[in-house]
Order: C-alpha cells, then structure tokens, then sequence
C-alpha cells in the first residue's frame, strides 16, 4: 500500500510551507486578538441573545472564546518561559500542540457560527460590529498557527498522588460536569445553548487532548469503587439544582429509562456480540406487564399487585420473550441475527397493535389506543406522585422517578459491570471476537448466547415496568423499529462495550434533541447522518474500549507501524493530529 | 372462484414488485456481501422521483404515452443516482470494516432518506410535502380502461403491465448477466473477487455495476407500485424493503433466479394469508406480521434459501 496523504495532511503541508517556522508566533497573534475581541462589541442591537454591545463586557461566546483563547495563550507562553515551561507540561501531560489545536477549533466554530447567525437573524453583515470580524480573524490565525506546532508527544503518567488527594481530584472533575450539564439546561436561548454546548464539547476535547481526561480516568480506575459511588452523588445532586422546576427533571427520568435499556442492550451488543434490532419489544413487554397490572380503568387485568411483584413479573415476562425469541433467533448469525430480531420486534408491535378487540384479535392491549391513566407507584406507602420534602428542596412527580431510575440504573450497571468480569463474560467475548474458536475451546455457545438474551431481555423488563409508569400511558407506538435504533445508535456512538460510553451516547442522543428544538423538524435527518458520520470517522465511538479501538483501526496501526519502522523513529515533525 | 382468481393475481402483482426489489439485494450482497438495507428506500425514491417528474414536467393531461416513460426516465435517475451516492460515500469507504459498521450505515441512511423526502422534497405550490396529517401522496393513474377477459377470469390493464414489464426486466437482467463481458465480470467477481481483479476485472465498476442495476429496477418497481396503488408516502420502502430482502433470502441470497421465485413465492403467500386466514388473523391488520413471521422461518429454517447453497458462516 502506497501512504497517500489525506486531504488534512496535504493541508498542513501547504501551511507549513507558507508559515514555516512563524507557526508560534501566529497562533499567539491569532489567541491575542482573540481576547482582544471578546472585549469588544460584536453587535451594536441587543436583539441578540445575551447583549453582545458592551465593552470590556464579554457576555456568552465571547466568554466562551476568551476563556478557549486565554489559555491557548498561557500554553503557548508559558512553554517559552523557563520556569513556567515545566508547569505547563505538568498540566499538559500530552504536550501543548494538539490542546491549542482542539482550542483554536472550538473558538473558531463559536466566533464564525454566532457571525453568521447574527448576519442571518439581524438581517445582514451591517448588524456585526468589528469585533465579531476581529474573534473571527483571530481564531483564523490561531488555528492556521496552531496547525504547524509540533505534534503530541505524550508523557508516561506514573505520578502517584496521596489517595485522599485522588479521591478529591476525581470527585471534582465530576462536580464540573455537573456544572456545565446545569449550566447549559438553564440556557433556553437556542443560540445560546449551541454556543455554551460547542465550548464545553471543545473545552472536553482539548482536555482529553492534553492528556487531563486519561489522568483522570486513570486514577478513576485506580479507585473504581469509590469513583462510581461519587459519579451517584452527583447524579442524585441534579434534581436539587433545577429548583423545583419540572421541564428538564421529565427530560432527565425519560434519558435514565434509555440509559437503563441501553446498557442492558449492550450486554447483547457490547458483549456478546449480537445485534439486535428488536430490542425495544422487550421494553414493550416490561412496559404492557406494568400497564396491565397497574389497575388503571383501561387495563384489562383487574388484579394490583403490589410494586417489588409487578417488577419482578415484568423482569420475568421479558425474560420468558427473551427466551421465545432467543432461541430460535441466535440459530442464525451476523447479519440474518440482526434481521431475524428486527422482525419479532415489528411482529411484537403489531401484535400489541392488533390485541383490541376489534375484529383483530381478542382484547388484551387495548389495540392502537394503548392503556392510558397509568396512576403512580405506590412504593411501601410511598406514592411517586405525592411531592417529597427533603432539606426544603420540593421534589415532585418526576424527581421521585429519577432517584427510583437511579437506583435501578445503579443495579444494571452493577449487573453489566459484574457479568463483563466473570467467567460468563469472558465467554461472551470469546464468543464476539470468534464464534467457531470458542466452541472449539468448549464454551456451550448456544447456551452463553441465550443467556446474553435472556439478562438483556429481563433488565429491559424492569425499566419497561418503571416506564409505564413514569409517561402514565403505554401505546404500540412508542416500540416501533426505528426506537431499536435509536438504541443500537446510543450504544455505537458511545462505545461498544463500555458503561462511560454508553451512558453518555444515551445522554447526548436524548438530551441534545430536547434542547435543540429548532431542529426539531430535522432532528431524524440529523440522526441518520449522525449515523453514517460516525461509522465512517469513528466506529469505535466516543469512549471506545480498547481493544475495539484496535480492531477497527487495525489498518492505520499497521501503516503506522510501518512508516515508524521505516523512518527508525516514532512519527514527529510537523504533522498535527493524534499518532 | 373469482375471489381466488382476483387474489390470485393480486399476489403475482405484489409478487412482482418484490421480485423486481429483491433482485437489488441479491446482487449487491452477491459481489460484496452487504445487504443493502437502505435498498428499500431507493425503490421509493424511485416512486418519489416519478412523481415529481409528472407534478412539475405539468404531464396532467398528456397522454399515458408521453408521461410514462418521461416519468420511468424520472425514477431511474432518482434511484440510480441516490444509490450510486451510497455506494461511494457511505459503502466504500467501509468495505474492510467489521460487518456492524455497513450494516448500520445502511440503516442511517434509510433514515436519511426517509426523512429527505419528508422534510426537503419540494412539490409545486411551495409548501412541503408531509404538511399536515396526511403523508400519502397521489399518485397518477394512467393505466386505465376495461379489464381484459381471460375466460376464467380477467385481468386489469394495470396489473397486466405490471406482470409483463417485471418479466421483461427480469429475463433482461439474466441475459444481461449471462452473455455480456460485463455480465460474466460480475459473476466472476461474485465467485473470488482477489482472482477476479488478477484477471483484469475492474471490481470497484462491477460493485457500482450492481449498485446501478439494482437501483434500476428499484425505479421501475417504485413506478409501478405508485400505479397500481395511487399513492406513495415516504414509509413505503421499509416494509417493502424488508419483504423484499425475505424474497431475496428465501429464494437464496445472492441468486439472482431464487430472487425472483422468492418474490412470487412470498406475494402469493401474503395475499393468500390475508384472505384465507381464519378467525380474527386474517385481513390487513395483520398482513405485515405474517410477512415477517415468513421471515423469520426463513431465516431461522432455510437461511440458505430455496435454490442457495449451503453457505458455511455468516457471521
């Protein structure tokens, strides 16, 4: 194979014969002016979101580009100045190259996008005021600057810190998540939002860049029980900054149900290996058990029993499906699997659809109308729908649900987390990685590929029950094909195989649509090339486990490792972008 | 007797559209084992393509004999041109990719362009086209007229195109295959594609080859589904989509004849089905899930299909 260059690296070739060895000094140019603008007015109209007209009062992005700028600066200084040099490569483990990189980006992507939507909102180019030209112009040089400093050169991380101060490290680089997850619900702004969303997206991308992101979730590991409790108590934290207000508290508990379902899908998917397209009917099947015995008035069960029995029914009842379907489906394999699991779902869907007593079947699931009126969990004289008053915090309806989601997300990643290391899990990714092999060393693999089914089935049970009552009305609608892909895609763009991944892969795929309402018409369209996009640039997801990782770039590595070899030396030079 | 008869020949209508969709599934995943699952939304691509090209070429009131084969023209450039898009953007540059990757390409781009035609197809007057409650579109119906006796039965004009066009296709694609240089490049291709490209066989223009010709036939079973049915939505690729691949699988993927025996085998069976089921199973409620209960067997039972080969591992 010939090393053709890609377009970005003929790119940079180009830059760096233009720039040569000024690349520095136009990136700190380029970060200068930067600051510079975000004291200046970017609009003479306040008809912009967040009053961008005053000086020496930089107000939403060009906060954002000034804090993004700044510390482009102080990295890009602080490298040249003796003493401060090593305190930056000690914050900056992986070195300053590609940190500015992913810095010049994000300020380069607020600046123009708040220019163009000015330009578009007010009603043309006369509406921008020199400053927005000027952070423009700036991230511009930055970025073309930062393009020719040298490349990531990563240093070995071997540092121990005492554990308490570990412990501390860990716990607040969850509470600054927190923080910017609050920070940016609050912004109702649309403009606003995408702003704050792109910095904080480019703030995580130059951490990890630096190298921060690995620190820390090196030393989450090497306190992995204590970091998962912590990353609870922040979770449980978030009811109580929303101040009794309900909007994003409803987002939240229905985020939680997919993130429950997902990570039991991904047993199936992460770890056994089996896609299944028809996932959500098991969802459906906790949910119908719920509903039915739930003694609402369209129910057509008229027996209440009490909550901890409809759970473990609707576990139960998912897992009876998961075996009905498992069974005759993992005869197959790859892609007939995939097929095979998308037609019970559907199956599955216009069954519940067709179950209403009106010339289709006897009535069971109330048809097409669904088993509506689903009143609140009773808990141990508990009821879900009754406000709750703790420490003078008002906490309603779906503020109960969330800490009960909570607790049952807690378990299921417990059960992932368990099943992955024990002996069963070891076999589902033998089984994964080569099916024939791991018969060969006498994994029962119809048996272990069954069993994947079947937990998944039931964990999705579980969450199905709580769903019915969380949305109060359970239709034939809300299991339909493309909710199974929506899933799968948590779960891909997150990283296969990993709790962290998928959980944030659910996060952003249910959370960005509700606040991106201006995209609502296209939000599906938006989804599918989301899709595409990420098979095609990152297979392996956001949060990839590492050998994935591998897998799917085994072709780049072993380029990589050739050109290494036939250059006697690890690639340096002028080439931006990770090795 | 005439209720089965009229069946009868709804079934090898339906079956004909299958057939003419399947034969697209079976020779992408014949040359590069992918199923295509996108393939579905082509074929309504191609319905949507023709449409357009009789709302805006403003062929109300032409004669059939202008405004279908300007609109036949109009499907096969949709489809043809979407898929050969896929094919370079979204397929290619995942061909060594694990079997995941493709497979859920596939599947964003359905929904893509599902939601292309919802969303962004502009249709005369301005307004977009799923505004409102209603998603079907109408469709023009040019194929009129008396029916034609047969003797036992008769057989409507529209349904008689359909029959004969789906066959003439069909016996131009096995010609096709069978005797042109091209043809035999594709069967080679499919057998070992390393040998193939040794023996000087471009493979990247047979991959594109078959892309194109399934797209093809995509189009004119999109066109003909709008005549027969009167109109088009933007949903009606997936389920179609979907029988089709059953009719691909159950004559033996990667057939080309088993995808046409399939395509007839499992129209009749659906049609027959809705008609003859008893109790509270039959009729259109549950059309689709008997569909996909003859899916599932097939697959589950025979995943090499009626006339497939025994094929070792899938996975």
């Amino acid at each position: 194979m010939t090393p053709e260059m890609t377009r970005v690296e003929r790119l940079d070739d180009m830059i760096a014969a233009r720039v040569g060895g000024r690349g520095w000094l136009v990136a700190v140019l380029g970060a200068a002016l930067v600051a510079i603008s975000a004291l200046l007015p970017w609009t003479y109209t306040d008809a912009y979101p967040e009053n961008l007209t005053v000086y020496f009062y930089p107000a939403g992005p060009q906060l954002y580009v000034l804090a993004l700028s700044v510390v482009a600066l102080v990295l890009l200084v602080g490298e040249r100045v003796d003493v401060l040099g090593r305190l930056v490569r000690l914050a900056v483990p992986h070195g300053t190259g590609g940190t500015v990189r992913a810095l010049a980006l994000g300020s380069f992507l607020i600046s123009v996008g708040v220019v163009l939507r000015m330009i578009v909102l007010l009603g043309g180019s006369v509406n921008v005021d020199p400053g927005g030209y000027l952070a423009v112009v700036g991230a511009l040089l930055l970025m073309i600057g930062s393009r020719v400093l040298p490349s990531d050169d990563p240093l070995p991380l071997r540092a121990k810190l005492p554990a308490a101060v570990e412990i501390a490290i860990v716990g607040v680089s969850m509470l600054v998540m927190l923080v910017l997850v609050v920070r940016g619900l609050a912004l109702d702004e649309q403009e606003s939002f995408s702003a704050f969303a792109v910095f904080a997206g480019f703030l995580v991308f130059a951490a990890a860049r630096a190298g921060l992101i690995g620190w820390v979730s090196q030393l989450s590991s090497r306190h992995y029980g204590v970091t998962v409790a912590a990353a609870f108590v922040v979770a449980a934290l978030f009811p109580f900054t929303q101040g009794g207000a309900n909007r994003y508290l409803n987002v939240m508990a229905n985020v939680l149900i997919f993130a429950i379902v997902a990570i039991g899908l991904n047993i199936v998917i992460g770890l056994a290996g089996l896609l299944d397209l028809g996932y959500i009917a098991f969802l459906g099947v906790g949910a119908y058990t719920g509903a039915l015995l739930s003694g609402s008035q369209f129910s057509t069960v008229d027996w209440v029993p009490p909550f901890p029995v409809v759970l473990a029914l609707g576990a139960l009842a998912a897992a009876l499906f998961g075996v009905i379907i498992g069974i005759p489906s993992i005869r197959t394999r790859g892609d007939y699997l995939a097929i095979v699991t998308l037609g019970f779902g559907e199956i599955f869907r216009i069954t519940v659809n067709n179950l209403g007593g009106t010339g289709s079947g006897p009535d069971i699931t109330n048809g097409p109308n669904g088993i509506p009126d689903i009143p609140a969990l009773e808990f141990f004289g508990w009821n879900l729908g009754e406000d709750l008053n703790i420490f003078g915090f008002e906490l309603g309806f779906f503020a109960n649900y969330y800490f009960i989601e909570l607790v049952l997300l807690a378990f299921v990643v417990l059960v992932f987390v368990r099943a992955n290391n024990s002996r069963i899990g070891r076999a589902w990714v033998a089984i994964r990685e080569d099916e024939t092999a791991a018969a060969a060393m006498g994994i029962n693999t119809f048996r272990l590929k069954v069993s994947a089914f079947v937990l998944g089935a039931s964990l999705a049970g579980l969450a199905g029950v709580i769903k019915a009552h969380l949305s109060t009305s359970v239709e034939p609608t809300q299991f339909q094909f493309l909710e199974s892909a929506f899933l799968v895609a948590a779960i891909v763009l997150g990283g296969m195989g990993t709790v962290t991944g998928v959980l944030l892969g659910a996060t952003i795929l249910r959370l960005l649509p509700e606040k991106l309402r201006f995209i609502d018409e296209y939000r599906l369209l938006i989804f599918g090339a989301a899709l595409i996009l990420v098979m095609r640039f990152r297979p392996e997801g956001l949060v990839p486990s590492a050998r994935r990782a591998r897998e799917f770039h085994e072709e780049e590595i072993t380029e990589r490792l050739a050109r290494e070899q036939v250059a006697g030396s690890p690639v340096t030079g002028s080439r931006g972008g990770q090795p | 007797m005439d209720l089965f008869f009229g069946q009868l020949q709804n079934g090898v209508v339906l079956g004909a559209l299958y057939a003419l969709i399947a034969l697209g599934y079976t020779m992408v995943y014949g040359i590069i084992q992918l199923i295509n699952f996108a393939h579905g939304e082509i074929f309504m691509v191609g319905a949507f393509g023709a449409l357009s090209v009789f709302t805006w070429g403003s062929l109300q009131g032409t004669t059939t004999w202008v405004a279908l084969p300007l609109m036949l023209v109009g499907a096969v450039i949709a489809s043809v041109t979407t898929a050969l898009l896929a094919e370079r953007f979204a397929y290619r540059p995942l061909r060594n990719a694990p079997r995941l990757a493709p497979l859920i390409t596939a599947i964003g781009l359905s929904i893509v362009l599902q939601e292309l035609v919802r969303t962004s197809l502009p249709i005369p007057g301005g307004q977009q086209i799923f505004d409102g409650a209603t998603r079907a579109q109408p469709f023009p119906q040019l194929i009129g007229g008396e029916s034609i006796d047969l003797g036992v039965t008769s057989i409507s004009r529209i349904n008689l195109t359909i029959i004969v066009v789906a066959l003439v296709c069909m016996v131009a694609l096995i010609q096709f295959v069978n005797r042109s240089r091209t043809g035999r490049a594709m069967q080679a291709t499919a057998q070992d594609p390393d040998t193939a490209r040794l023996m000087g066989i471009n493979v990247n223009r047979i991959i594109v080859t078959a892309f194109l010709l399934g797209a093809a036939l995509a189009a004119v079973a999109g066109l003909m589904h709008g005549l027969r049915y009167g109109n088009v939505d933007n949903r009606i690729g997936f389920i179609a989509g979907l029988k089709a691949f059953t009719a691909a699988v159950l004559g033996g993927i990667g057939n080309i004849g088993g995808a046409v025996l399939g395509g007839f085998f499992l129209g009749l069976v659906e049609t027959m089905a809705t008609t003859y089921m008893p109790g509270d199973f039959g009729g259109g409620a549950w059309k689709d899930a008997w569909a996909f209960v003859v899916l599932v067997l097939v697959l589950v039972l025979r995943p090499q299909g009626l006339l497939g080969e025994k094929v070792a591992d899938r996975a």
